[in-house]
């Protein structure tokens, strides 16, 4: 899972994750806020992990716990709004002190390095402590000059580093790291508000919720369950799905809308091949409904354009009339082998492809509309109990809170 | 969970004869049966005896039963345990066409190997086809797998004409034989079945799962897929499943006492089933073409209108149990040459239902079932 070992007996392991965060430090006077959540999330995120303290102090945000601190780093990667992760070693903040503990550390990161020579490398030292009794500049030289004749064959490159290895000096301790891991950008979760994402156990959805998460939403879920035309099984996918993307956010809200009376209802009596974009327009009402009760402002989908006859311009349209709150579509211009590599980065690919049938293949129409019209939807619609389809559904409605499981 | 369990192919609820044998050794009868002290010897003798009572009812020597931790285990023990310690000429294996995945993959396995794997044929009629094995078979053979009962109809294959063909064109050759459908419910001896090896599985007569065994006739060698403390005879190492051993021996004990009345209740539970769908419009049942040669607890079904699914989340929300024919699982492109042996195409094949009885079904039960198919029927039809 790891490539850092944080095995005791081959090296000691490092002491603490350092947190760099992108475009949060950019909010202004929200900031605080940001931050708050960014720390919420953090400690969600590792609660699995062991016992983590978070410190934010002087504009840095650092991780620190007794055990499993390389794991700490890897788990880290997952939450919105970090840019990168250091997993760092500590030492006292002493020149010789700094210079020894980075001899270490060089030596465990070249590990992953086996045969390769010629690195170029330099040293980037921070100094919160301004009352250290060397510059920045002369404690880079320093350390450098230190290390450098006991790892043999490497140049100094101040530009373009294959390794940088940094230094934070601070009063009370002073840490030393290398290795920059990506973490996934954005906003932390939560900050931007809640959404609605409407999901069905395909491979756009996850995705489409995991795009929104990334933006700093909060996602609830909206699934739709046809029993017994669908099983139990095709329920537990989508929860399934749910749990691997609470990953990304600290818990999440599935609610399982019945659908098998709406779904027979426009079987029954609408023309034959308006039944997708009726059912669609369903969905969009029972979960603006929902988002209402769940204090969502938005609905999310994992509508790309073209790609099944219901997500033309047309149908897109038919169906949009049908909700109540803006639609979000984080998927709509990509491709599928972009979806499912995004899918297969977020863990929810494997499962998507689990053969489980979902309620959009229940009585599907042989030759479906693609060119839908709203007029047509509307007529259809008047032919049967709109408001009394709903209510039913809604009254039906279970409700699951999912954790994480990592 | 209530309500009428007709899945019984798939698993079998555990006996109350069978968890009460096992509770001691879940209790303070816990052991290690390698360890020499009382408590582990007591262990040892325990698995002892469930392994007499396992080979007893198949007619097989004790010490020839080695226990494994699934019918799957066991299936893949038999190829790739026999076909490693096979001599030089023995190259190719002969599979039969209807064999459990746990067979064919093995076999799979074997040819990745470098082992030359031939799969049979069903006639018409959905028989085994006998010419084209005698065909298939030559001196090269190490190995025949042939099941006994198929796990999709129920249809009982005729293993000993197998073993005749094979052996009289490969002298060495030996026959693996998967009864895991068949104990209990057909009267099983290794020596009438022509079975080199037997391979059995305890949760499917009510004992517990995580458990089965490969039986091996007297002179067949293996060499093992585990390795380790030499555990079994040095056929599987690791430390024996004791409490689910103990239960094995029971269930296998119980269903060869009570063989004669379970076949006589499936047979008649069965028998009222087909008559009953049978008049249902639209239903078909699935029969082999001989009459005799059926396990009497498996029934197949073809299902108009609505996939098969469709059909079994519908009885499963009326309280009725079955499984879909494993043709109907999207992720299996393949069909069953039983499907197609029947006539069926790819998406008939997916319309297939499995019921099977267990001798805990009543009367009741299978009136009220086709009570069920016959709504359900009536509500899918125009579907």
């Amino acid at each position: 899972m790891t490539t850092q070992s944080s095995t005791p007996s081959t090296t000691q392991a490092p002491e603490m994750v350092l947190i760099r965060y992108g475009e949060l430090a950019l909010k202004g006077k929200n900031r605080p806020s940001f931050e708050n959540a960014l720390v919420r999330n953090i400690r969600s995120a590792t609660k699995n992990i062991t016992k983590v303290h978070v410190e934010n102090k002087r504009g840095r945000l650092a991780v620190f716990a007794e055990e499993r601190v390389a794991e700490l780093a890897v788990r880290l990667q997952d939450v919105a709004g970090i840019k990168t992760v250091s997993p760092a070693w500590g030492c006292e903040s002493t020149k010789e002190a700094i210079a020894e503990k980075a001899l270490l550390v060089m030596r465990e990161v070249l590990r992953e390095y086996p045969v390769e020579h010629n690195l170029s490398f330099r040293v980037r030292s921070s100094r919160a402590d301004k009352s250290f009794p060397l510059l920045s500049t002369e404690l880079d030289r320093h350390v450098a000059d230190q290390i450098l004749p006991q790892l043999g064959d490497f140049r100094i490159d101040l530009k373009n580093a294959d390794l940088v290895l940094g230094i934070e000096v601070r009063p009370e301790r002073s840490y030393v790291f290398v290795k920059r891991l990506p973490g996934p950008g954005g906003l932390p979760v939560g900050t931007l508000g809640r959404g609605m994402c409407l999901i069905s156990g395909g491979i756009d959805s996850p995705v489409a919720a995991y795009l929104s998460m990334k933006r700093g939403c909060q996602v609830s879920f909206i699934t739709f369950h046809s029993y017994p035309y669908i099983g139990e099984a095709s329920k537990k996918k989508v929860l399934d799905l749910v749990r691997q993307l609470s990953r990304y956010q600290p818990t999440s809200r599935v609610f399982v809308v019945p659908f098998t009376e709406i779904q027979t209802t426009i079987r029954d009596k609408a023309p034959e091949a308006y039944r997708t974009v009726l059912y669609r327009r369903f969905m969009q009402r029972l979960a603006s409904r929902l988002a209402y009760r769940d204090k969502c402002k938005a609905l999310i989908t994992g509508e790309s354009l073209g790609q099944v006859a219901s997500q033309t311009i047309e149908n897109i349209t038919c169906i949009e009339a049908a909700a109540e709150l803006p639609v979000i579509r984080p998927l709509i211009t990509y491709d599928k082998e972009d979806a499912i590599e995004l899918a297969e980065k977020i863990g929810t690919l494997q499962l998507s492809n689990l053969p489980e049938p979902d309620c959009c293949t229940v009585f599907m129409p042989n030759r479906p509309i693609i060119h839908g019209r709203v007029e047509v939807c509307e007529a259809a619609e008047a032919e049967f109990d709109v408001q009394g389809l709903m209510d039913r559904a809604l009254e039906g409605v279970e409700r699951y809170d999912i954790e994480s499981e990592v | 969970m209530t309500g009428i369990y007709l899945d019984n192919a798939a698993t079998t609820p555990l006996s109350q004869e069978v968890a009460d044998a096992m509770a001691p050794f879940l209790g303070d009868r816990w052991g290690n049966a390698s360890s020499v002290h009382r408590r582990g010897v007591a262990a040892r003798e325990a698995i002892d005896r469930a392994r007499a009572q396992v080979a007893r009812s198949v007619g097989a020597s004790p010490g020839r039963v080695i226990f494994t931790g699934s019918g799957t285990e066991a299936n893949n023990l038999a190829l790739l345990g026999i076909m490693r310690a096979a001599g030089e000429s023995a190259k190719r294996v002969l599979v039969g066409p209807t064999e459990h995945a746990s067979v064919r993959a093995a076999a799979h396995a074997l040819g990745e190997e470098g082992f030359e794997i031939h799969t049979g044929k069903l006639d018409d009629a959905g028989q085994l086809d006998l010419q084209e094995l005698t065909d298939a078979a030559d001196e090269r053979v190490g190995l025949a797998a042939q099941m006994l009962v198929s796990n999709e109809f129920g249809s009982i294959y005729p293993t000993a004409q197998v073993a005749r063909i094979v052996k009289s064109k490969a002298a060495h050759a030996w026959v693996h034989v998967d009864a895991i459908q068949a104990l209990g419910k057909v009267s099983l001896s290794m020596l009438e079945l022509g079975a080199d090896s037997l391979a059995l599985s305890a949760h499917k007569i009510h004992g517990p799962q995580g458990v089965g065994a490969l039986v091996l006739a007297r002179d067949v060698q293996i060499r093992p897929l585990v390795f380790g403390g030499g555990q079994e005879n040095g056929h599987r190492s690791g430390t024996e499943n004791l409490p689910a051993i103990v239960g094995f021996g029971c269930a296998a004990q119980l269903a060869n006492e009570r063989r004669a009345a379970t076949i006589e209740l499936l047979s008649a539970h069965r028998q009222t089933l087909r008559l009953g769908l049978q008049a249902i419009d639209g239903l078909r049942v699935l029969e082999a073409a001989d009459e005799t040669a059926q396990q009497p607890g498996i029934l197949s079904l073809l299902v108009p209108g609505a996939p098969a699914e469709v059909w079994l989340h519908h009885l499963d929300a009326s309280g009725v149990t079955v499984s879909v024919g494993s043709a109907c699982q999207a992720s299996k492109q393949e069909i069953s040459p039983v499907l197609l042996a029947a006539g069926l195409d790819g998406k008939s094949a997916r319309q297939v239902l499995r019921l099977s009885i267990g001798d805990q079904t009543t009367n009741t039960d299978i009136r009220t079932t086709l009570q069920v198919f016959e709504s359900i029927a009536r509500e899918l039809a125009h579907l």
